[in-house]
């Protein structure tokens, strides 16, 4: 049951409200110079330290999404020191990926040793070793066991994917950290219509209506 | 072949339990490489040739797997001179040369020239191969580990293990073991013994791998004669003694004195033998019950009365209580868990519940407008169940008051009530031909469908069986552990008119009874539905009966007659016995006679007692000057 177009006319729309969906965006992603641009063609001001900690988390950013985990955990603890203690999920990620750019590059002892040493106090606790919820101590070891870890049935550990995911988790936490929004408001409107349609469309669709595709309305 | 071995000296057989070795006794011989003599070769080459011999009448077992089995046997049993002389004399070796040399090596831990002697084998399956290379290289990991050689282990673990690509947890938690060894030491200790301990598991898990026909499994041939005698007392009709050893030298079959089958005699005081034909009830006998621990028994009449009596060491049957107070027959007795209370259920009427050291009534539980059909505890003994004449059923806590109902088609006036072990589910005769298992917990209901009337159900001991009687004189036992089945069918017994019940019975249960309308008892072997037994005695219906679950060898039955007999074992006693020493060659009987007219009475002839077999009704008469008629039968073999 889609919503007739013509109602959308009837809504009316701030003009800041958008700038400040558009910004909280940009800023949430770390594009600087976009922003910079945006500012200025809109007319508003932004403090100029908040462009500042958006350079250095662009840079935590790629470099964990790169898979250079330990410059990107260096410069962490430099800009936002005690996140990693807190959030010791994303400290084991992180190590994680540093580990598993040692075994791809097949630097096998400086692997282990930096496994036997870091990962000792992770040991300690069951959640990190067996699986349970998460990627385990377990399944990132076992890539030690391979010679070609890219075919062994650990592989997706070394994908893109899971950089992505680590390096967004790590940009969450750093803006929780500084007090800004972990989630833009893009993001969160997106996925409030995207929820709502299908409560809608499950309520009244019980005849074959298909579920709400976001694909399809950005198309339509 | 025998020139050969006058040649040469027997090749030297080195049995692993040796001194070197340290102890370890698994059947698996050993041939010193060096001495390979000329026999040996003879000896294969003979051996391929008696491929197909077989022994035996049946022509089912190979010569060749029979010698090699008795050889393995006498490996394990320790006689590895004799094991060795077998193989020598009778050209079959044990195992092939590849086996022995491969079981040496992984004696001597020399993993790396096992695994490539493993490949020699021909294993027709390739992934036996990498499961058994896998678990010596395992071995071979954990060796190089204890060693302290952490980048070995995992050049191990990387260069040979993975790439079997078999086990991938075990290769997961494998590479974990190496960043933490600290918890690979807490698993395993290390010295000595422990390493021998780990090898002697390294052959057993090999062994278990390769096929049978690469190495004989351990201990075969005594399995084999394990599973005959299971098979042998499985089949024995009459087994109800835990006295049997079964021996090896004859084939285990009890005789049929092992049943009850004989009205029990006792005595009294004054050494009169007095019958167990138990009297004390002025009308028809409806229901009897032993209870748990076996030391009483409860029984019901149509006079209202429910007695209690105690069974006694010596057999004795005798009144411990008259429990008055129904004013309609019981016609159901259930005994509480702890055996110290009773149930009792009116038919239609109040239940009752009564104390067995003092013989009170505790407490009569009423519904007011209904009867109860049914009662029966809970298997924590705090509540009790009942079925109701509205056909629901109700529970109660013990003074009296109703904790639950459950409403519905739950019940019809069939006197059974039956609780399963873990006292979650309930089981009644819902429909006329549908039994139903309620959980009463979770509300689920399970039934069993039976194609003709149900008149009355028993369960097993253990609960996991239910024994239903049917309209058309059939017995149906059901497994009824997870989904209902139907395991076996019992006839024979008559029954037309009124409800006949029956019971499980004898050692581990492996007998079923029933009473009958042709005044006897049936008795059933369970597994194989023969029937066994049928007692006669009672001179009305046998209503039902009960066996003593504490003796596998006495049985009660409860009559239209208003008796209660007692069934014992057929007694050859210490006089009969002497005479077949003098050797009389002579069976003698007791004789036990009732007749309608005359009160039964025992024959005293001197030193002779006779007996009658009690089966199926061979009697011929005998004059035996004495006051009263009776019909006697002796029976003699020349």
């Amino acid at each position: 049951m889609d919503a007739d177009p013509r109602q959308y006319e009837n809504i009316g729309l701030n003009e800041n409200d958008i700038h400040k969906i558009v910004k909280s965006y940009l800023v949430h992603n770390c594009f600087k110079d976009t922003l910079e641009s945006f500012i200025a063609c809109t007319g508003e001001m932004q403090p100029t330290d908040h462009l500042e900690d958006m350079e250095k988390r662009k840079r935590i950013y790629y470099f964990a999404l790169d898979g250079n985990a330990s410059k990107a955990i260096e410069l962490t603890e430099e800009f936002a020191p005690g996140l990693l203690e807190e959030n010791k999920d994303l400290h084991f990620d992180l190590l994680s990926l540093h580990f598993v750019e040692l075994v791809c590059s097949r630097k096998i002892d400086e692997a282990l040793g930096f496994a036997q040493s870091k990962f000792t106090p992770f040991g300690k606790e069951q959640k990190y070793v067996e699986k349970l919820e998460m990627l385990s101590m377990q399944d990132f070891m076992a890539l030690l066991a391979y010679e070609e870890p890219e075919k062994s049935p650990m592989f997706h550990l070394l994908s893109s994917e899971h950089r992505q995911h680590v390096a967004d988790s790590l940009n969450r936490a750093i803006l929780a950290h500084t007090k800004l929004p972990s989630y833009s408001v893009m993001e969160r409107l997106i996925q409030q219509t995207t929820v709502v349609r299908q409560c809608l469309s499950q309520e009244s669709g019980k005849d074959g209506h298909q579920p709400f595709s976001l694909k399809d309305f950005l198309k339509s | 072949m025998g020139g050969v071995e006058d040649d040469e000296p027997p090749s030297k057989r080195v049995k692993v339990s040796s001194g070197e070795s340290g102890g370890l006794s698994n059947g698996i011989s050993v041939r010193d490489q060096g001495s390979c003599s000329i026999s040996d070769s003879m000896a294969r080459l003979l051996a391929s040739q008696e491929d197909d011999e077989v022994v035996g009448s049946r022509g089912v077992i190979k010569k060749v797997e029979l010698v090699r089995i008795i050889a393995e046997a006498l490996y394990s049993l320790g006689y590895s001179k004799t094991g060795a002389r077998l193989e020598e004399e009778s050209g079959i070796p044990l195992h092939s040369s590849l086996v022995d040399l491969f079981v040496q090596q992984i004696l001597d831990g020399q993993w790396d020239e096992s695994v490539t002697t493993l490949h020699e084998i021909d294993l027709t399956d390739e992934s036996i191969t990498k499961l058994a290379s896998f678990v010596i290289l395992e071995q071979k990991f954990f060796e190089l580990l204890d060693g302290g050689k952490l980048m070995d282990a995992l050049k191990t673990l990387r260069t040979e293990i993975a790439p079997l690509c078999v086990n991938g947890d075990r290769v997961r938690e494998l590479s974990y073991v190496i960043v933490s060894p600290s918890q690979n030491l807490l698993e395993r200790t290390s010295g000595q013994e422990s390493r021998l301990k780990s090898l002697k598991k390294l052959l057993e898990e090999l062994q278990k791998l390769l096929p049978p026909t690469v190495i004989i499994p351990e201990n075969r041939l005594v399995h084999l004669v394990e599973q005959a005698l299971d098979l042998q007392r499985d089949a024995c009709r009459f087994h109800n003694s835990s006295v049997a050893e079964m021996s090896l030298l004859t084939d285990h079959q009890c005789g049929r004195d092992r049943i009850p089958c004989q009205t029990l005699q006792g005595y009294s005081g004054l050494d009169r033998p007095s019958f167990q034909i138990l009297q004390e009830h002025s009308d028809e006998v409806w229901f009897l019950q032993f209870s748990h621990n076996g030391k009483y028994l409860a029984s019901s009449s149509g006079d209202c009365l429910v007695i209690i009596w105690e069974v006694k060491v010596n057999g004795q049957v005798s009144v411990r209580h008259r429990l008055s107070g129904h004013q309609k027959p019981v016609s159901y007795i259930s005994w509480s868990p702890d055996d110290h209370q009773l149930l009792t259920c009116g038919m239609e009427e109040t239940i009752r519940r009564w104390d067995i050291t003092s013989g009170e009534c505790l407490q009569v539980y009423e519904k007011t407008g209904l009867g109860f059909v049914s009662c029966g505890w809970a298997a924590d003994g705090k509540s009790i169940f009942s079925g109701v004449t509205d056909k629901s059923i109700s529970m109660w806590d013990l003074e009296g008051k109703e904790l639950e109902c459950w409403k519905g088609q739950r019940t019809v006036r069939i006197a059974d009530l039956g609780i399963t072990t873990d006292g979650k589910e309930l089981i009644t005769v819902c429909k006329e031909n549908t039994i139903l298992l309620f959980n009463w917990e979770t509300k689920s209901e399970k039934f069993i469908e039976e194609n003709q009337n149900i008149t009355s159900f028993a369960l097993s001991e253990d609960r996991k069986f239910l024994l239903v009687s049917l309209w058309n004189e059939e017995l149906h036992l059901w497994n009824i552990d997870d989904c209902p089945k139907l395991v076996a069918k019992y006839k024979g017994h008559k029954r037309s008119r009124y409800v006949v019940r029956s019971c499980f019975g004898g050692l581990e249960q492996s007998f079923i009874a029933s009473g009958s309308e042709d005044s006897q008892v049936y008795i059933w072997h369970r597994l194989s539905g023969e029937l066994v037994l049928t007692l006669a005695g009672h001179t009305g219906a046998v209503n039902c009966v009960s066996w003593n679950p504490a003796n596998p060898h006495m049985l009660a039955s409860a009559s239209d007659d208003r008796t209660i007999r007692i069934w014992g074992l057929n007694r050859l006693n210490d006089d009969s016995r002497e005479m077949l020493r003098r050797g009389r060659r002579c069976n003698i009987y007791y004789c036990v006679f009732a007749s309608v007219f005359f009160n039964p009475l025992n024959i005293f002839q001197n030193q002779i007692k006779f007996i009658t077999p009690i089966t199926e009704g061979t009697r011929s008469t005998k004059r035996i000057p004495l006051v009263c008629i009776c019909f006697t039968c002796y029976n003699s073999t020349q």
